[in-house]
This record gives C-alpha cells, structure tokens and sequence, in this order.
C-alpha cells in the first residue's frame, strides 16, 4: 500500500444545541495516500464541510470531538499548542467557498499573503512580496505585480478565489483542503479554477480533498469520492467504480436524479421522494431508509456497517443497488408497491 | 446594433409574449450606466418553456425582472396580447400583473415568516377576489396539493418547511391567480440535487395541468436542457443563439455556446473540451466592447468581430438562430 498522508478513524462530532445534541458526523473512517485527490459529495447537512472543519481543527469550542486523526504519522488532536500554529495553514491548508468572506477586505491581496509567509516562514518583507508576486502567477493572475497591491473588491469572483489559493499554497502543504472551492462561480471560472487545482497538485505532489455537492466535478477531477449521507460514509469507491457500478442506494438515487445533458429535452426525473434526515436524535437506523427504494424490514433494525472490499468499494448498506441482494429487494418492494417505510414507488405519486 | 436583429421573432398566432430590442439601463455613479440588457428580441408561444442560460452579469434576471416591470426599461417593447408591458402604467399595468407570476431563486426568503402559508398562498386571491372569482377554500387545498404539500399544513409558518418544500409553496402563491406565464428565476439553484428534480417534475407537472408558459432561467446548462423548448444563450447584455432545446445542445454554433457547453464539468460530447478554455474575464458592462461583445474572449476572433455587431440570422431553415460573424462548422443530420 503507498504512503499513507492522514487517517480519519471513527469520527464522531456532536454540536450540543438548545434543540438537542445535533450529531453531525457519526463515525466516519477514511484515509487517504499520498498524492491522492479525495472527493467528498454530500448535499447540505451531510457533515461533509464539518469533517473538513474537523481536520482542520476550525470547529466552535462548543463542539464534542471523539476519534483519531493522523497525518503523517502524527495524531492531529494531540499535538503540543506550541506547534498547533505552524501546523494548520502550514502542512495542511483549506480554501473556502465563498472568496469574499474568506478575504479580508480591508487589506491589500499581498498582504494577506505575505502575512502567512512572514509568520509562518519567518521571511523578510522583500523576500515574502517576491514570494508572492511568484505564487499569483503559479496561480494565472495576469499583472501579478500590479494585482498585488489590489485589495479583494477590485478582483472579480474568480481572481479572488485565486489569490485565496495563492494563501493556501504559501507555505508548501502537503494537503490541501478545498470546500465547495467553486460554487460561487460561473461554469467556465469553474473550470479554470478546477484546471489550476488539479494542475498544481500533480506538480507539487500535493493531496486534496475536494468536497462538493456537485457529483459532476467529483467525477471529472478524483481518483476516489467517498459519499457522504447524514453525517455517515455510505459509500467510498475509485471514481469510475462509483459512478458505473455505485452500491449505495442513495449514490443510485442522486446519479438518476441529475439531469444529463445527453438525454433529450423534457425527460422526466427520478426525484428522491422525502427529505434529508433528522440529525437531532436520529433513529437507530438506517438513514436513508425512509426515502430507499430498497428498503427492508432490517434496515429499520439497525445501522448498516461499512462492508464491500475494504479499501476498494466500502458501502453501508444491507441491500446494495446493482446485486442479487438489492434486486430482490427492489423487486419486492415494486411488486407490493411500496416499501417498509411506506414510500410509494408505483408511478408518480406526488410528493411530501 | 449587434447580437440584435429580429430574424428570431415568430410569426405565429400562437406567440403569447414579444420581446422587441430590450434595453435596460442602471445608473451607476455620477454619469456611468450598466449596460445590462443591450437590445435583445426574441419571443414566446403559448404553452413553451424558453429556456434563458448565461453567466451572472448576462442580464438573464434583468430580462426576466422587465417583463414584469420590476425595473425601469430604458426601451423597446413587450408585446402580451396587445397591450405594450414596457409602457403600461397604473391600473392597466395592475390589471394585467396577474396573468404574470414570478417564483424566485431563494424560496425562504421570498416568503414571508411572520404569515401562514395559507394566507402566503391566498393573498393574491384575497386581493383580486372581485374579478377574479370569490376566495375559495377548495382553490388554496387544491393548488396545495397539487404541489404536494399537505392542505392540513396551511397553519404552519414557512419556518417550519424544508428549503424544497418553501420552493413548492411558493410556486402555489403563483398559481393562485392562474397566470397564463410564470417566470422561474434560478428557481433550483438553491436547493440540494435530492430535491430539486422534485421541483423540477413539478414545474413540469403545472405546466401541463394549467396550461402555462414558461420562462426558465438558470445558469445550469443541464437544468434548463431539460425544461426547456427553445433555449437562448445570453452574454453580457445580448442573445448569442436561439434555437430548438435539443437542436442547440446538439449542433451548438455560436464560440460560447460551445464554451459553455465545454466548461461543465462533465462536457456535452457535441463539443471538444479544449474550446471551453476561454481567456480572461467578463468584460465591463459599464464598458462593453465595441463590435460583437464575446470578441475579448473568443478563439476566432477577427478584425470584422472588433467594429461590427453581429446580427441575428437562422441557420438553415430550422429553429435555430445565431449573432456570430464566424459560426463554428457542424455536420448537420447525424445526432
């Protein structure tokens, strides 16, 4: 097996609220090599962007943390504070969604640069501008040297979210952390931003984590995309496994409910009936399952394990779409016309 | 004028809403303006969905804003069963704004907290309850159903619905007065892929139930494919290219159609990713180029694209029409 860069093993993160304990991420386990690009897709309270934050040790104090991250070696939830601040934004580093808010707006783009490197790197004011001036052109800003003394209002969206990649890739990281790096641009500033962060990495030898809602992307750019559902992993393949021959249900779902630009106008859609799960006092049970197609009595029973070929196709499912299993699962739960949850899967039976 | 011209207007009995060279302006400063709509024509037929795509800054939202009047139109004419909606004004202009409804991109926020839904779904009926048919208990429990949320809910407050669910809400609110249009802006932009084919099934499901026209705008080029009936590509201000939904996705002619179509993350197979490699940033709309208004950003670029505007033309003798000077070549027939 090649290197190892960090493991995540049994990652639990509760959020205690006046409503009830949230449980965000609910043991989560997951590695990732050296080099690798890991994609997380989830929609929104998958706990995707909590485990980011998680690694990255930017949750509020009030947060409950149980579980080992390791990088390199080193248990990251034990490290001495005095080496805590040359250790995030040096060896691992995030960029944000939204370019705006993660800029300070007051301060000139260079500055927020050079910041890092003097800090961090101890270097000199002329050393850290050349620095600079060197990673806004690594990163395709036109007229580095003039850019540089711009402050983020005078960049336009996609400019921004480079000069935020030039931040994150200042003191070298070995991995690179990106949160929905390009949901706030238009298509073809997402493919250019896409390009550079695929780009750079393979040049530096660097590994990410891309995490997006958007499963289009994760195809296109990792070598792996692990799903996330309710704070759980429910399903971790290399890309092309995932896409052609998912196991997941929910992986199933979302990859019929997208529209595709190859099929003709008006095509009818496969929504997934219901809504996202309840993360306060979740059931002992499957999450999925009172949307799942698949559903059987044993999925109300207890939460499926992680199975499949363990470092090749995890899952979390008792019934697995596209096996024997799953088929017949599906197949009965067709022919009574509705599954153990009740969810209607005869026809369009409207929504709710 | 460029990217202009009128060779895509129809003449149909059956086009509902014409679109005659829109200009919006905003005032911005002292003395500059945003060129945000810059003379576009194109029209809609009963029962169609047009589809409109293009980046922010493209004018999408402010076309669709104008037909409504939601913003001041600098000129140009609207044309709805007779009466002109650029100039109609006071009473005549309230008399018609039923027939119009709007669904917008962020489904909590246009919804009111403080009111139940029921009274969010009603309030146009309470409003035009003279003319347009007393209110009705029936009419709210039956568009609630129809966008599938259950009638014994109306007593809830929109905080108590999921994003997806306001969205379906707040499409009942516009159906209240049986519109003949409803305008969708970004209407599933906001809403998480799981939800938002449940949206989209919907707005498809009404259109047909109530016989609706359709304007959809978005800047997913997936999304609006599978609306859509006729889509038009919009960049800065001006229409690239109009045509039939599957016929412009299949046979894409105009530079950033074909950009667009490149730069998805999973590409359309019509076009080859390398052309969605377009240079440099959007351009000022408070300074827009001169001549064809893509000519800092397109790969075939010419002196011809730097003075002169384009026009509309149609390519071939099927619904579809481009404003390019250099149409990129593709084999016709084959699909």
């Amino acid at each position: 097996m090649a290197d190892l860069q960090l493991t995540v093993e049994d990652l639990y993160v509760r959020f205690p609220t006046s409503r009830g304990v949230v449980e965000a991420v609910n043991g989560v386990d997951f590695s990732l090599e050296k080099g690798e690009m890991l994609g997380i897709v989830g929609e929104s309270g998958s706990g995707k962007s909590v485990t980011a934050k998680t690694l990255m040790n930017l949750l509020p104090r009030t947060a409950e943390v149980d579980g080992t991250i390791t990088f390199e070696g080193e248990d990251v939830r034990a490290i001495a504070a005095e080496k805590r601040k040359h250790f995030w934004g040096v060896k691992m580093t995030m960029v944000f969604q939204d370019p705006m808010t993660s800029l300070n707006p007051v301060k000139r783009c260079g500055e927020q640069i050079t910041e890092t490197l003097r800090y961090h790197m101890g270097d000199d004011k002329a050393t850290a501008r050349k620095k600079a001036i060197d990673l806004l052109e690594q990163v395709g800003i036109p007229e580095p040297a003039k850019r540089i003394d711009q402050y983020p209002h005078e960049l336009s969206g996609g400019l921004r979210q480079r000069v935020v990649i030039a931040m994150a890739l200042a003191c070298e990281p070995s991995l690179l952390i990106a949160d929905e790096p390009t949901t706030a641009v238009d298509v073809t500033v997402q493919k250019r931003l896409l390009d550079l962060l695929d780009g750079l990495r393979r040049e530096r030898g660097m590994s990410m984590i891309l995490i997006t809602h958007d499963l289009g992307v994760a195809r296109g750019r990792c070598d792996d995309v692990a799903v996330m559902y309710g704070g759980r992993l429910v399903e971790r393949a290399p890309t092309e496994t995932l896409f052609d021959d998912s196991r997941h249900p929910y992986t199933d779902a979302l990859l019929r409910t997208i529209p595709r630009i190859d099929q003709p106008s008006h095509t009818r859609l496969e929504p997934i009936e219901g809504r996202p799960p309840e993360l306060i006092n979740p059931p002992e049970q499957c999450a999925f399952a009172p949307r799942c197609r698949y559903a059987q009595p044993d999925c109300l029973e207890a939460i499926p394990p992680v199975g499949g070929v363990m470092g090749k196709h995890e899952f979390a499912c008792f019934h697995p779409a596209n096996t024997d299993r799953g088929r017949e699962a599906l197949a009965a739960n067709v022919a009574a016309g509705e599954t153990v949850t009740g969810l209607q899967i005869q026809g369009y039976a409207g929504v709710n | 004028m460029a990217g202009t011209g009128h060779a895509p207007l129809r003449d149909d009995p059956n086009v509902l809403l014409t679109i005659r060279d829109l200009e919006v302006e905003f005032p911005v400063g002292r003395k500059d303006v945003v060129h945000a709509v810059s003379g576009i024509s194109f029209d809609v037929a009963e029962g169609e969905t047009l589809g409109i795509v293009g980046e922010s800054g493209c004018g999408k939202s402010t076309v669709a804003k104008s037909i409504i009047r939601l913003n001041d139109i600098k000129a140009g004419t609207i044309d709805y069963q007779g009466n002109d909606l650029a100039t109609l004004e006071g009473e005549q202009l309230r008399q018609i704004r039923p027939d119009l409804q709007m669904i917008f991109q962020d489904p909590i926020s246009s919804l009111n907290p403080r009111r139940k839904i029921r009274d969010v779904i009603s309030e146009g009926i309470a409003v035009w309850g003279n003319t347009q048919g007393a209110w009705s208990q029936e009419r709210i429990e039956e568009l609630m159903v129809a966008v599938g949320i259950d009638p014994k809910f109306g007593e809830r407050r929109p905080h108590q619905f999921s994003g997806g669910q306001c969205q379906r809400i707040g499409i009942a609110r516009a159906l209240a007065l049986d519109p003949k249009v409803l305008i969708c802006d970004e209407p599933v932009s906001a809403l998480d892929v799981s939800v938002q084919a449940q949206v989209l099934n919907i707005l498809e499901d009404m259109k047909n139930r109530y016989g609706l026209t359709l304007l959809f705008i978005s800047h997913d080029l997936s999304v609006v494919k599978n609306v859509s009936d006729r889509i038009i590509v919009m960049y800065l201000g001006k229409v690239c290219e109009i045509g039939n939904a599957d016929e412009l996705y299949e046979r894409p002619r105009h530079p950033y159609t074909r950009a667009l179509l490149a730069s998805i993350p999973e590409p359309a197979p019509t076009v080859d990713v390398s052309e969605g490699d377009i240079d440099g940033e959007l351009p000022s709309p408070i300074h827009p180029p001169a001549g064809c208004r893509f000519n800092t950003r397109c790969q075939h670029v010419t002196d011809i694209c730097l003075t002169e505007e384009p026009v509309m033309q149609q390519v071939g003798d099927s619904d579809h029409f481009l404003a390019c000077h250099h149409p990129v070549e593709v084999s016709v027939g084959v699909s």
